[in-house]
């Protein structure tokens, strides 16, 4: 009998946090062990697969024995020799390990494509890539299609920008196409850097090649020899993968000189950008590709007129790239079909926040938040209630709970004051306050603005004191409106899509919200009891049976009272650190 | 030219050229689009947002400083939605911003306090916060107050811009600021200070280092000038308060990339009160030199002449005015009747390479050829002509670098040619002459060996494709550079004074003795030289510190008390180039106006009057120039014909050399002095 015995173990960001490296050492070391080596070393291939998508399981490990697949959630290094022994040993596997139905209806909604081969293949291994029939693609493009047809092909999918803004790619790269010069560029931004996402860097780790297929298809539709690839620093393992894919391409020819023997070049470079969020902004990243500082420069032309050291240049964002080889294997139609009919195809999502199923997930344009938030993402963790969900990073805004049917597309998602953005997805439940989630996203713009324009960087940082004073009880009658107003001004004036965005997680807070702001303002209460200042803690009687955990965990000495008798909090010397309410019991901790 | 187009700007109608910016076609309609961060002649970076303005038939405002005039056009640059936002702009920038109008040296010319008036904005209306920077005051000439700055980046855009490259944005958002590399005072970031950042700072972040409590701009009368100080001839404004000169700045138009003036022309006006100066003539009596009157002086002086005749020689700097060179070339050949008349444009050209030169304008070049120049910023070279060069580049000029030696500015080329002039001249010429240039047979014939390279053809294409080449070369190389402009363009040769093509048009040449041998040479510097005249008489600060032997009379006639003055026997006072009106050719051929600025220190008169007065003693009495006396002698045919390939031999001189020492009395007379410490300490 021959078993073909496959291992794979979730090694995505958060399957390395969660200790996936361990645990692939560990069935290395259980499977030597096992004696019957010499069958299981010919058998056997520990993969280093790329994101499954549900990191709130991680480590996810996949056993596949003949052919039939089996999931382990929460994988742990001491799990590894019980699964080696009774799985793949004696062929029972651990049931009461094996991913539940969360992992199922987690998978159910979704349509992966940009996501097909991340956690299936090996990202370090151009031959598994092709064994999916990776750069077939390029080279249909390369040898059967005309610039032309290329160009008609991306247009008729429908695919929008994914880097957040949502230009036709079709469309930009017809214009770059039609511009004669004897040097233009492809450029692919991974310089993705909201907080919370991460959908670039799991492409670009988990599925490499498809970015720089994409890439190779660009370069013939418009007919440049030159690509780069952005990516920002902090994502050493996406550099170091990606700089491996393109290593292997240049090896087997689908890199440099003569591609596939179709007489046609494309260099590729990855640069990488020093950290500034800024850059992520299509001219920044330019100047910076050019060696100088990165900062915006006002749109004269398009980009794909002048770009790059003012050249035509096609930036795209590393998504829609790994996008292209799909659509011109399957067609424009299977693509377009996927989604809506102003927008094609699907979209990947960093989901994150309070609900249960955290993680990375591709769905078609056009479904509703509601099925994300709760047939995807399962719910909000804890039973609590849901408040909002914020998209789009610190451009987007927050959509309260009435609005959770609109389907996900640029357009709708714009109308609500918020925007689809590269893909970042923040659930908020009753604990968050949407005053403190503006200003975590206003302080963060405001300390990424390049300083150029004035109405970005002195506008943001006068909308942050204003909100940090709502924050601390401080505000005065009319800072709402005057927060509007500086908003409203900022949207209109500033240079580039940093400061013009800037203001939509206020905006969008105060539009739904306002009446927290307005609690904040006048009652001095935050009605999450998150904003320190406007919070007191105190014990309540009934529930207080004088265990003293509270007392002696408090660092300020602010909680008095004798065993076995109710204590008290004395607000005085009381810092507000919440450590009393973590470690209650009995919830005899109140904090309003 | 470029074709015009019509539009309309607040119900004006307009007419401007494509390709321009809106800010600027607004300008021609009398229309100020307010703005902070806008160059003129540079790409409008858009930082301020000042200018945005409403275009009918979009929905957005648009930015004036990089959108370009389109036929047809409809702007508002007063609507209701644009004053709401250049209100809003102001009011955040005065958020970050010092509000001590009353004493900011500024007030009255910063834009920001205009603007603030214009929309009545007393105070902003957000919190105020100010970081508490420390200034930069660690050098007399700039002092750099980040507590100011409103960061519109046009210092840092022109200091790049100009090759010079001092200043840089650092950090992020509202803590972005202007520095030198790693924040290290001016002196130590390889500034030069040109001061061209305190000339587009809109506030009073960058400013003359001694303006406190020195007067504010509308106190002070504005005249334009030129600065004498080499061979740029950059055009000044000069301010004064109370008859003595406040500040320098450049006085080109503004957006021409001849807008630069450095540090010499900006603070060496110091000089002028020096512990040096000369203000009343002198006099050696019993081997000392004494004060003494004009009557005196000139008498003695006038009696030596007369005497001597043939034995005098005169000795002139080329940086004298035109009327003064024609007054002493009449002085020297009617009066004192003597052949003996050289000036130091000798020592480095050919009058007939100057006189036959073009005339030019570097703003209209879309190619420049620079064969055998070296010119510097750093090393005050031709600063001006380095400067406008890179800024042209920086605007799409081509530029190609023909050079034997290192040339600084090679790094701004498209091209450069290194290795012997002549031979790629030669080479060029040949690649021409193969694209089908026409050509006289003598030129045909003698390229016909040339060796061509690769970089000869892309020299020899640029120069077939550029609609304006400009050739500046150095006199040495004039005449075989000039055989690649009788295929076209135009050639200018490049002297180091400044109006030493003015003294060459005036006729101030030799027809005896040349200058090397009135000074002769020296073995070493220890050693004098053996002149070849009796009475030396040297006009200027001469480059020449040890009186020549064999001399028995010399007469210094100089602003300054210079190391030559202290060997004379008699010495002149002179009003230097501010204190007395004349005109002057300048390298690129055209005539420059300076206006008398202020009074001449003490008695000092200017070099004409002083001839005049000595001619009318001595009985045979001259006139002042007639202004048609000048033109006439400007009047000059340029036509150029074949020349030899080759070299000119004996004009060997330093031109750092030169330069620092004909400016000697400026810079040990003013704040430049520190300058030239700081950088000797540098160099070490």
């Amino acid at each position: 009998m021959r078993a073909d015995i496959k291992i794979k173990v979730c090694m995505g960001p958060s399957g390395i946090a969660t200790g996936g490296a361990d645990v692939i050492e560990a069935f290395k070391n259980e499977i030597n062990s096992i004696g019957k080596k010499a069958i299981i070393e010919e058998r056997c291939s520990l993969h280093q697969v790329g994101c499954l998508g549900f990191c709130a399981k991680d480590v996810l490990v996949e056993v596949v024995v003949d052919g039939k697949k089996t999931i382990y959630e929460y994988v742990k290094p001491g799990m590894v020799s019980r699964i080696v022994k009774e799985h793949i040993l004696e062929g029972n596997p651990v049931t009461e390990w094996i991913a539940g139905e969360e992992y199922y209806n987690f998978h159910k909604k979704q349509i992966k494509v940009v996501l097909s081969n991340c956690g299936e293949i090996d990202p370090e291994d151009i031959n598994a890539y092709l064994a999916v029939g990776g750069y077939e693609a390029a080279r249909m493009a390369l040898t059967l299609m005309s610039p032309e047809e290329i160009v008609e092909v991306v247009k008729s999918s429908n695919l929008r920008g994914r880097g957040g803004a949502g230009f036709p790619t079709g469309l930009k790269w017809d214009l770059s196409l039609k511009i004669k010069s004897d040097v233009k560029y492809v450029i692919c931004n991974g310089d993705e850097g909201d907080p919370g996402a991460f959908m670039d860097r799991s492409v670009m780790e988990g599925d490499p090649h498809s970015v720089i297929e994409g890439m190779i298809i660009c370069a013939k539709a418009i007919g440049s020899h030159q690509g780069y690839i952005y990516v920002r620093a902090e994502y050493p393992l996406a550099v170091k993968r990606l700089q491996i894919a393109i290593n292997q391409c240049y090896e087997a020819g689908l890199l440099g000189e003569n591609i596939l023997g179709t007489g046609f070049d494309f260099d590729l470079k990855i640069y990488q950008g020093a950290g500034a969020f800024v850059c992520g902004e299509a001219t920044a990243l330019m100047r910076s590709i050019e060696g100088k500082r990165g900062m915006p420069t006002p749109k004269l032309w398009r980009s794909a007129e002048k770009g790059l050291w003012e050249k035509p240049t096609v930036l795209n964002n590393v998504e829609t790239f790994a996008n292209i080889p799909r659509i011109i294997l399957k067609g424009a139609d299977w693509y377009s079909s996927l989604g809506t009919e102003r927008s094609g195809g699907t979209k990947v999502f960093a989901l994150t926040g309070k609900m249960k199923n955290a993680g990375l997930i591709e769905v078609p344009l056009g479904i509703t938040l509601r099925e994300i938030i709760y047939d995807i993402g399962g719910g909000i963790e804890n039973g609590r209630a849901f408040k909002a969900v914020q998209t789009g990073g610190p451009s987007g805004g927050c959509i309260p709970a009435e609005l959770l049917d609109i389907e996900v597309d640029y357009e709708s998602l714009a109308l609500v004051g918020s925007i689809m953005g590269s893909g970042g997805m923040v659930v908020l439940d009753e604990t968050d306050c949407m005053v403190d989630i503006a200003k975590f996203f206003l302080e963060f713009t405001q300390a990424e603005s390049c300083g150029k324009c004035i109405p970005c960087r002195v506008g943001t940082k006068r909308m942050l004191e204003i909100l940090n004073r709502i924050t601390v009880g401080n505000a005065k009658e009319g800072d709402i409106e005057l927060l509007e107003e500086l908003g409203q001004d900022i949207k209109v004036t500033s240079l580039c899509g940093l400061g013009l965005t800037a203001p939509n997680p206020v905006l969008s807070t105060i539009r739904y919200f306002r009446n927290e702001y307005e609690a904040h303002i006048k009652d001095k209460k935050c009605p999450a009891a998150v904003c320190k200042d406007l919070i007191t803690f105190s014990i309540l009687e009934e529930f207080c049976n004088g265990c003293g955990a509270c007392k002696r965990a408090c660092p300020a000495d602010a909680i008095i009272g004798k065993r076995k008798k109710i204590h008290k909090i004395d607000p005085e010397p009381c810092i507000k650190c919440g450590t009393c309410f973590d470690v209650c019991k009995f919830n005899a901790i109140m904090k309003m | 030219m470029a074709d015009i187009v019509g539009l309309t700007i607040d119900d004006k109608e307009v007419q401007a050229p494509e390709g321009m910016n809106l800010i600027d076609a607004a300008e021609l309609a009398g229309v100020h689009i307010p703005n902070l961060c806008y160059l003129k002649g540079m790409k409008g970076i858009g930082a301020c947002r000042l200018c945005l303005i409403e275009i009918e038939g979009l929905k957005a405002p648009m930015i004036a400083c990089n959108t370009k005039v389109k036929e047809g056009m409809v702007i508002n640059t007063k609507t209701e939605k644009v004053l709401e936002i250049r209100k809003f702009v102001i009011d955040l920038i005065l958020s970050m911003h010092p509000l001590d109008c009353m004493t900011c040296t500024k007030a009255g010319v910063c834009r920001l306090q205009q603007y603030a008036y214009d929309f009545g904005i007393k105070e902003s209306s957000f919190t105020r916060k100010r970081f508490g920077y420390p200034a930069d005051e660690a050098n007399p000439f700039i002092k750099r107050d980040p507590e100011y700055c409103i960061i519109c980046g046009k210092c840092v855009h022109i200091c790049k811009a100009q090759g010079t490259s001092v200043l840089d944005f650092m950090g992020r958002g509202v803590e972005a600021k202007v520095i030198t590399a790693n924040d290290r005072p001016l002196q130590e970031s390889g500034c030069t200070f040109c001061g061209s950042c305190v000339d587009v700072c809109p506030v009073n972040a960058l400013l003359e280092a001694d303006r406190w409590r020195k007067g504010r701009e509308w106190e002070y009368e504005k005249v334009n000038s030129v600065c004498l100080l080499c061979g740029n001839g950059c055009e000044i404004t000069v301010s004064t308060k109370e008859g003595s000169i406040q500040k320098i700045n450049a006085g080109a138009a503004e957006g021409s990339a001849e807008r630069y003036i450095c540090a010499y022309g900006r603070f060496g006006f110091d000089c002028i009160e020096a512990e040096t100066r000369l203000t009343h003539p002198m006099k050696r009596i019993n081997g000392e030199l004494k004060e003494t009157t004009w009557e005196d002086a000139l008498r003695t002086v006038a009696d030596k002449l007369k005497r001597s005749g043939k034995d005098v020689g005169f000795i002139s700097v080329a940086g004298i005015v035109n009327e003064d060179a024609l007054v002493l070339k009449k002085f020297v050949k009617d009066v004192v009747k003597t052949e003996n008349v050289n000036t130091t444009m000798s020592l480095y050209a050919d009058s007939d390479s100057l006189r036959k030169s073009h005339t030019a304008d570097i703003d209209d070049a879309d190619l420049v050829f620079l064969v055998g120049l070296s010119p510097s910023q750093r090393e005050r070279i031709l600063p001006a002509l380095d400067a406008a060069i890179r800024k042209k580049v920086n605007r799409g000029l081509k530029l190609v670098v023909i050079n034997s030696s290192e040339a600084k500015i090679a790094e701004a080329s498209t091209i450069s040619l290194k290795g012997d002039e002549v031979s790629n001249l030669k080479a060029i010429v040949r690649v021409l002459i193969d694209k089908g240039f026409k050509a006289d047979k003598e030129i045909e014939s003698s390229v016909k060996d040339a060796e061509v390279s690769e970089d000869i053809e892309k020299a020899a294409s640029l120069f077939a494709e550029a609609k304006e080449p400009l050739i500046f070369s150095s006199p040495s190389l004039f005449w075989a550079s000039a055989n690649i402009s009788l295929l076209k363009g135009k050639i200018i040769s490049v002297a180091l004074e400044s109006n030493a093509r003015g003294v060459a048009l005036m006729g101030l040449t030799t027809e005896g003795k040349t200058y090397k041998e009135m000074v002769g040479t020296a073995e070493s510097k220890e050693q004098s030289a053996q002149s070849g005249v009796k009475v030396l008489y040297a006009v200027g600060e001469v480059p020449l510190n040890k009186r020549p032997d064999g001399i028995d009379f010399l007469i210094v006639q100089n602003s300054h008390l210079t190391e030559l003055a202290q060997q004379a026997d008699v010495i002149l006072p002179s009003a230097t180039f501010l204190e007395s009106a004349g005109t002057i050719i300048d390298y690129m051929g055209r005539l420059k106006y300076l206006p008398q600025i202020i009074e001449p220190q003490g008695a000092s008169k200017s070099h004409r009057d002083i001839f005049i007065h000595l001619s009318k003693i001595i009985g045979s009495p001259l006139k002042r120039p007639a202004e048609a006396e000048v033109k006439k002698a400007t009047r000059v045919k340029t036509k150029l014909s074949f020349s030899p390939f080759v070299k000119k031999e004996g004009f060997d001189i330093s031109p750092s050399e030169l330069i620092d020492s004909i400016n000697a009395s400026v810079i040990n007379g003013s704040r430049l002095l520190w300058l030239k410490e700081i950088e000797r300490a540098m160099a070490v």
